[in-house]
């Protein structure tokens, strides 16, 4: 950090601390000089010089000892409000973990396995006896037979190309970038249908790749709250294909993506596998490159292994980084097409090569959700030997698109299980794909349907131990699968009766019907919900927001108590002096937090502790049901601490016009979350939030009778309309929202790349941003002390780095400078990002906590008598002034983590912030609830307006790379959720703002008031993820509810975690620093 | 941001409207130009009452049931094609909107208030020549030139009405027509009859914009008309896949619902109540 110095004074590098000395000790030689005039003055006759410093001194000391009072009031206090803020965050959180725990279930895993004894076809027919399709063949039930079915393969190559889109390997009628790249697959398809097969191949969502292995590899559905674990993989447990290969005794190599190492330990064979890191999205070649040279080594190695899975991570790397529409992508299909072809070159009879996707990418690149793009993904087979047929010669041409003739993913696993004979694993639910079993003429029904049966009787023995297991009656009505699978029973045995292949196509398509049906009925099952446990959630947050309203709505009429009475001070002073208790007592309310503190513990820790004991001693397990009884018992205690000092929530009913508007912004967004078109369109929606609340207040404005105050009114709140008007055409649209929204946020809407002409967004931000916080800092006189250089100089330059960033960036992507050696660009502009987070967030932090209030201070005799005249310039803004320069660190930190739009979006938002508080404070809203929810809702406005929509798929996992080379705990979540939450955190950090905005010293009351600031700011959130929470539990069958309602809930819930801990760890405790230095300099008001 | 000098704006703004009222009406002197800053608090406006002559008493609710009956029964061409039916739409509401104002409407300066505060020595005079002839002077050319410069004036002021729409949301490059005639046609409901009885007096349109006027048929229409705007833009995300949702339908909707229930509560029973 270099501290600036101040010019004018001093040469030497003067630390801001001896600066801050400087001016509290000029602020108190003045003041001391002028009370010596007065005092001099007030004594009539003249005593001697020596009394009069006796008397001086004397006043000193009572003064000293006063201050050094009120101010450890204060930070008792403050100590006291920070707890009930923490009580908040635990009330929150517990809240919120009980309805998640409801509500995103987890599927009950069975531990069953399937053996190869033990087929799933003996005694399940209503015959009560086997009644095969197929004759016994050579070795069945051994492994090398084939255990349930006869094997067609020994040997399998399984290349997964993460994220391969299934329009990306057929033949498209357009100059993309990402088509026609990729042609083999489809050729060979083609040319050779016996030999190769081409389908779409779709994912179920969740589309992350660790979901998806789980699913590629059991057959079963993943359930959604697996994707909290795609961070720290987890072993599975449950019956799989590669614990089937182990357990017949097969050897498995893998090579690639290291989520396989993570799911499977211990499968592969050590000396022949290599695992490569999988999150380091910037690097597209790594994982490749190692694949390929370790992969053709190995096909001259048959003997040594059974089944080779090679995963490769560049296609999907490139669409994180770069998105779709980018050279980096045709070159990278054109990379896979070579290796595909070179790879099938090496096959032998005995081999199956299969090249699949594990999921698609939307149209930026990215996925994680169940869009269309995002769940489709390519599926490939190819054989040497001629195995593959088409039940109808129209199937040979691979589908034009993904929606026709698809195959589920989990259908790979019976289809690979039973070509390689070994069991099908017990939980699986997909069913075998025919062009693998129908043989090359395309007319083996027999053998087609044989395998069919063969998945079917797994699938009805598996849910017949899941519904043991969980304790349910399955019911054989018409149209159930129980019924399905009578029906196909009956089938077979009729068609033993006759002769021909034909009648086994009727008899495939009806155990078809079946796994159809079973599979529907499972999806809707694991959508079942732990009721119990949602409504105690929801009962939590709601009782958490009632208690912060009724603490929100309380000291209303404090305010009209705290007079700003310079006399009453002095008196109340004197008091203080003569030893009368001070303040507490005396202002009712004062130690209002201190009791909810008290009261909220002694309700939390004997339920939660007693909960403890009492799973200790009964062994259950259910430690955690204490916290959600200790939340309600405490939330009871805080109510009732409220009430006893007479507060209730009938003070929460609005009597003025902004009251009114903040109530309907809150409750109708909320109300309106119960509508998917409304969650989609929430953009839009805030957008018209903010311009309501500007033309309100230019219209209101026009009231003031101050001619000045009400132009200035008028011209801020256009200018904050205009604004948000402008940040408005930063958009990322969310698929839903197609085709009436245009994407702006990237260079195209198949891009995550930035435009080159957008990289001069931050440069113009750079340009003016700083002059216009002057702007707003000149009138009151506050650009003075550490402002000018702070601002000027400092935040400027992190501006211009941070815009600089972003060059480099670019011309690292585009690769501007081919001569360059590899990597320089790269790690130059990661050494520049850090030191911008090091210049904003380290040295900002330090000189912010050191730096003296934005004043400026002179002594003068009066002209024409001999008074000293004491003027301290941005007096009046001494507070608001000195604060803003914690927010604008904040601000140079996640303009470097947005992208060139967002940094322009945020930089706009700081304006806008500007112009509200000037606004508020013309208007005489500072004390409205107005204020924070319209901090609010520009902090959800810009969430949407950095790129981010209420979708997985576009948190903007590359800005871990930011300031980084690779993940690295806990600094990458920690870049990513400043990425993410950029909008609500800037605005959680100038809440304070709202009440210190032109504020001088002498003003009581403060804490109290920003603590209630804070409680509607904070009470926005906790009623939006409190109504999303609400409408995602009632919701919960619906259509949408995973693409919508589910990831607007999980957005609010996190957002709502967000701004509590940042408003803790930012504003608040920004406040205490801001109060502690102006009161050090100006002397405490209370 | 404050960047702009306070002072100049401020005088050169009351200059501007002094000129403004001047060129209005022949005669309007610079009585209010110099008190542009007038409080609210010593200058109650009054309720404005409809003319009370028979015909004026008659017609006051034929025309809001015209318009009425006009909307619903170009109700679907609207929505088949919304820029052709308000561009023809907009003439007959501005004729209807003439016609109101002429006979029901007291043109400005007619129905001087009775001023809530005391004329200053030496204003007597000017005030009384504020913006009419005096009290009591029947419908003469004077109500036409009014009407027709209220009508001229909210037609300038229509763009402003058209960056509003924009700023809250409308599409900006596209559809231009179709929210600028939507525009056209909140000014005519609007802002015309404010014109025709408040003329340009600032701090009548202070209060009426400040929403601290008394009801009455046009503050009630203003209010109505506006919070219908607003109100209308709800039902637009939604998706049903209604042809009645494309824009700017279901503005023009609100415009006329909210307008024409305000106007006739404001008239009636809220008559003189305030916010």
């Amino acid at each position: 950090m270099a501290p600036p110095s101040k010019p004018a004074t001093s040469k030497s590098p003067a630390s801001s601390s001896s600066e801050y000395k400087k001016i509290a000790a000029q602020f108190a030689a003045a003041k001391r000089a002028k009370e010596a005039k007065e005092a001099k003055e007030a004594s009539e006759i003249q005593e001697e010089t020596k009394k009069e410093q006796e008397a001086i001194n004397l006043r000193e000391r009572q003064r000293d000892a006063i201050e050094k009072r009120r101010k450890a009031s204060f930070e008792r206090r403050w100590l006291w409000n920070l707890g009930f803020w923490v009580w908040m965050l635990i009330i929150h959180i517990v809240g919120i973990g009980y309805f998640t725990s409801g509500f995103l279930l987890t599927r009950l895993m069975l531990d069953d396995k399937s053996t190869c004894a033990s087929a799933p076809t003996l005694n399940t027919s209503i015959t009560g006896s086997d009644s095969g399709i197929l004759a016994p063949w050579k070795g069945k039930g051994t492994v090398d037979g084939g255990c349930w079915h006869p094997r067609t393969f020994e040997r399998a190559v399984v290349v997964v190309i993460d994220a391969l889109r299934y329009d990306f390997t057929v033949p498209m009628d357009d100059n993309a970038p990402f088509h026609n790249a990729f042609p083999f697959l489809y050729e060979t398809a083609r040319r050779s249908p016996h030999h190769a097969f081409l389908r779409p191949f779709i994912a179920d969502p969740p589309t992350a790749t660790l979901q998806r292995l789980k699913g590629l590899t059991t057959g079963t559905l993943p359930t959604f709250v697996d994707i909290g674990s795609s961070f720290s993989g987890t072993a599975i447990e449950e019956d799989n294909l590669l614990m089937q290969l182990r357990g017949a005794g097969k050897r498995i190599v893998h090579l690639g993506d290291d989520t396989w190492d993570a799911l499977f330990p211990g499968y592969f064979e050590g000396n022949l596998s290599r695992a490569y890191d999988s999150f380091n999205v910037w690097d597209l070649h790594t994982v490749d490159n190692g694949v390929m040279e370790h992969i053709f080594p190995l096909m001259e190695k048959k003997n040594d292994w059974d089944l080779l899975i090679a995963h490769c991570l560049g296609v999907d790397h490139a669409g994180h980084r770069y998105g779709p529409d980018h050279d980096e992508m045709t070159k990278k299909l054109a990379q896979m097409n070579t290796f595909i072809s070179d790879l099938a070159a090496k096959m032998d009879d005995k081999t199956v090569l299969i090249v699949m996707g594990d999921h698609g990418m939307d149209g930026k690149g990215d996925h994680g959700g169940e869009s269309d793009e995002e769940v489709e993904a390519a599926l490939w087979m190819y054989s040497k030997k001629p195995m593959f047929g088409r039940t109808k010669p129209e199937y040979v041409t691979p589908p034009a698109t993904a929606k026709i003739r698809p195959v589920n993913q989990i259908d790979f696993v019976p289809t690979l299980a039973l070509m390689m004979g070994i069991p099908i694993p017990f939980n699986n639910l997909g069913r075998p794909i025919e062009e693998a079993f129908v043989g090359p003429t395309g007319s083996a029904w027999d053998n087609l349907a044989a395998a069919e049966r063969t998945t079917a009787a797994g699938i009805k023995r598996y849910q017949a131990s899941y519904f043991a297991a969980r304790g349910i009656e399955q019911a054989a009505t018409p149209g159930s699968p129980a019924e399905l699978w009578n029906k196909a029973e009956r089938l077979v045995g009729s068609a033993h009766a006759t002769k021909g292949q034909e009648r086994w196509a009727s008899v495939y398509a009806a155990y078809a019907d079946y796994q159809v049906e079973t599979l529907k009925r499972c999806k809707e099952l694991w959508g079942s919900f732990d009721l119990k446990q949602m409504a105690l959630g929801i009962a939590i947050m709601a009782l958490g927001v009632i208690s912060l309203l009724t603490y929100v709505s309380k000291g209303v009429e404090d305010d009209s108590a705290i007079v700003e009475n310079p006399e009453l001070d002095l008196a109340e002073k004197r008091l203080e002096m003569q030893g009368v208790a001070p303040a507490t007592e005396t202002v009712p309310g004062r130690d209002l937090d201190k009791r909810l503190v008290r009261g909220a513990a002694l309700g939390f820790f004997p339920v939660f502790f007693g909960g403890l004991l009492q799973s200790y001693l009964s062994g259950v397990g259910d430690w955690y049901r204490g916290a959600a009884f200790g939340s309600l018992t405490s939330i009871a205690m805080v109510l009732v601490v409220l009430y006893d000092s007479r507060d209730v929530l009938l003070n929460l009913m609005p009597d003025t016009f902004w009251g009114w508007l903040a109530v309907v912004f809150t409750v109708s967004q909320s109300v309106g979350f119960a509508s998917n078109s409304y969650t989609i369109w929430e953009d839009s929606i805030l957008l018209f939030f903010v311009a309501t609340f500007g033309f309100a207040s230019a219209l209101s404005a026009l009231k003031l009778s101050d001619p000045a105050e009400r132009y200035l009114s008028i011209y801020n709140s256009i200018v904050f309309v205009i604004l948000g008007r402008v940040a408005s055409f930063s958009k990322l649209c969310r698929e839903e929202q197609m085709p009436y929204c245009t994407s702006t946020y990237y260079a195209s809407a198949t891009s995550s790349t930035s435009a080159p002409w957008q990289l001069v967004i931050p440069f113009l931000v750079f340009l003016i941003l700083p002059s216009i916080v002057k702007a707003y800092l000149v009138p009151s006189r506050s650009y003075e002390g550490l402002a000018p250089n702070w601002i000027g100089y400092v935040f400027r330059t992190g501006l211009f780095m941070g815009a600089t960033y972003w060059v480099l960036d670019a011309a690292d992507n585009g690769n501007w400078f081919p001569s360059l050696p590899a990597n320089t660009l790269k790690s130059f502009s990661v050494y520049l990002a850090q030191i911008i987070l090091g210049l904003s967030l380290i040295a900002g932090t330090t000189a912010f906590v050191w730096s003296p209030p934005c004043v400026s201070i002179y002594t003068a005799a009066r002209p024409g008598t001999s008074q000293a005249q004491v003027t301290v310039l941005g007096y009046g803004n001494a507070h608001g002034a000195r604060y803003l320069l914690l927010p604008l660190n904040i601000l140079a930190a996640i303009f470097l983590l947005s992208k060139p739009m967002g940094a322009g979006a945020l930089g706009l938002m700081m304006w806008q912030i500007l112009a509200l508080v000037e606004i508020l404070d013309y208007n005489s809203l500072t004390n409205s609830a107005i204020g924070p929810i319209m901090l609010a809702i520009l902090g959800n406005f810009y969430f949407f307006k950095t790129g981010h929509q209420a979708a997985l798929s576009t948190i903007q996992w590359d800005s871990a790379f930011i300031p980084l080379f690779t993940i690295r705990y806990p600094w990458s979540p920690l870049v990513v959720t400043l990425n993410t939450f950029a909008g609500q955190i800037l605005a959680a950090a100038t809440v304070p703002l709202i009440v210190l905005w032109k504020v001088g010293p002498p003003r009581k009351g403060l804490l109290t008031r920003l603590s209630r600031s804070f409680g509607v700011f904070i009470a926005y959130f906790a009623v939006e993820a409190l109504a999303t929470m609400a409408w995602a539990g009632h919701l919960r069958r619906h259509l949408m509810l995973f693409r919508v309602f589910n990831p607007r809930f999980m957005t609010a819930a996190v957002v709502l975690i967000v701004v509590d801990i940042f408003g803790m760890l930012i504003g608040l405790a920004g406040f205490r620093c801001n109060t502690l230095s102006v009161g050090e300099v100006f002397g405490w008001a209370e | 941001m404050p960047l702009v000098d306070p002072v100049t704006m401020s005088s050169s703004i009351s200059k501007g409207a002094a000129a403004k009222a001047q060129s209005l009406v022949k005669g309007t002197t610079a009585a209010t130009s110099k008190d542009t800053a007038i409080l609210l608090s010593t200058h109650e406006q009054q309720p404005i009452s409809l003319r009370q002559t028979p015909l004026a008493q008659s017609a006051r609710h034929v025309f809001p049931a015209l318009l009425a009956t006009g909307f619903l029964v170009r109700f679907n061409a609207l929505v088949a094609d919304p820029v052709s039916t308000m561009k023809t739409a907009l003439a007959v509401v501005v004729a209807l909107q003439l016609a109101y104002a002429v006979i029901c409407l007291p043109v400005v300066g007619s129905q001087q208030g009775k001023p809530a505060r005391k004329p200053r020595p030496g204003e007597k005079n000017l005030k009384k020549g504020s913006l009419g002839n005096g009290v009591g002077d029947g419908p003469g050319a004077r109500v036409y030139v009014t009407a027709i410069v209220a009508l001229l004036l909210s037609t300038f002021l229509t763009p402003v009405l058209y960056a509003a729409m924009v700023l809250f949301g409308a599409p900006f490059l596209t559809h231009g027509a179709h929210t600028f005639l939507c525009a056209a046609h909140l000014a005519a409901l609007v802002l015309f009859p404010i014109f025709f009885v408040h003329g340009v007096d600032s701090a009548s349109w202070a209060a009426v914009g400040s929403f601290q006027a008394p009801f009455d048929e046009t503050f009630g229409g203003l209010v109505g008309g506006v919070v219908g705007a607003w109100l209308g833009a709800v039902p637009i995300p939604l998706d049903w896949d209604r042809e009645w949702q494309k824009w700017p339908v279901t503005i023009l909707c609100g415009i006329y619902a909210g307008h024409l229930l305000m106007r006739l509560l404001g008239g009636t029973v809220l008559f003189g109540k305030r916010f």
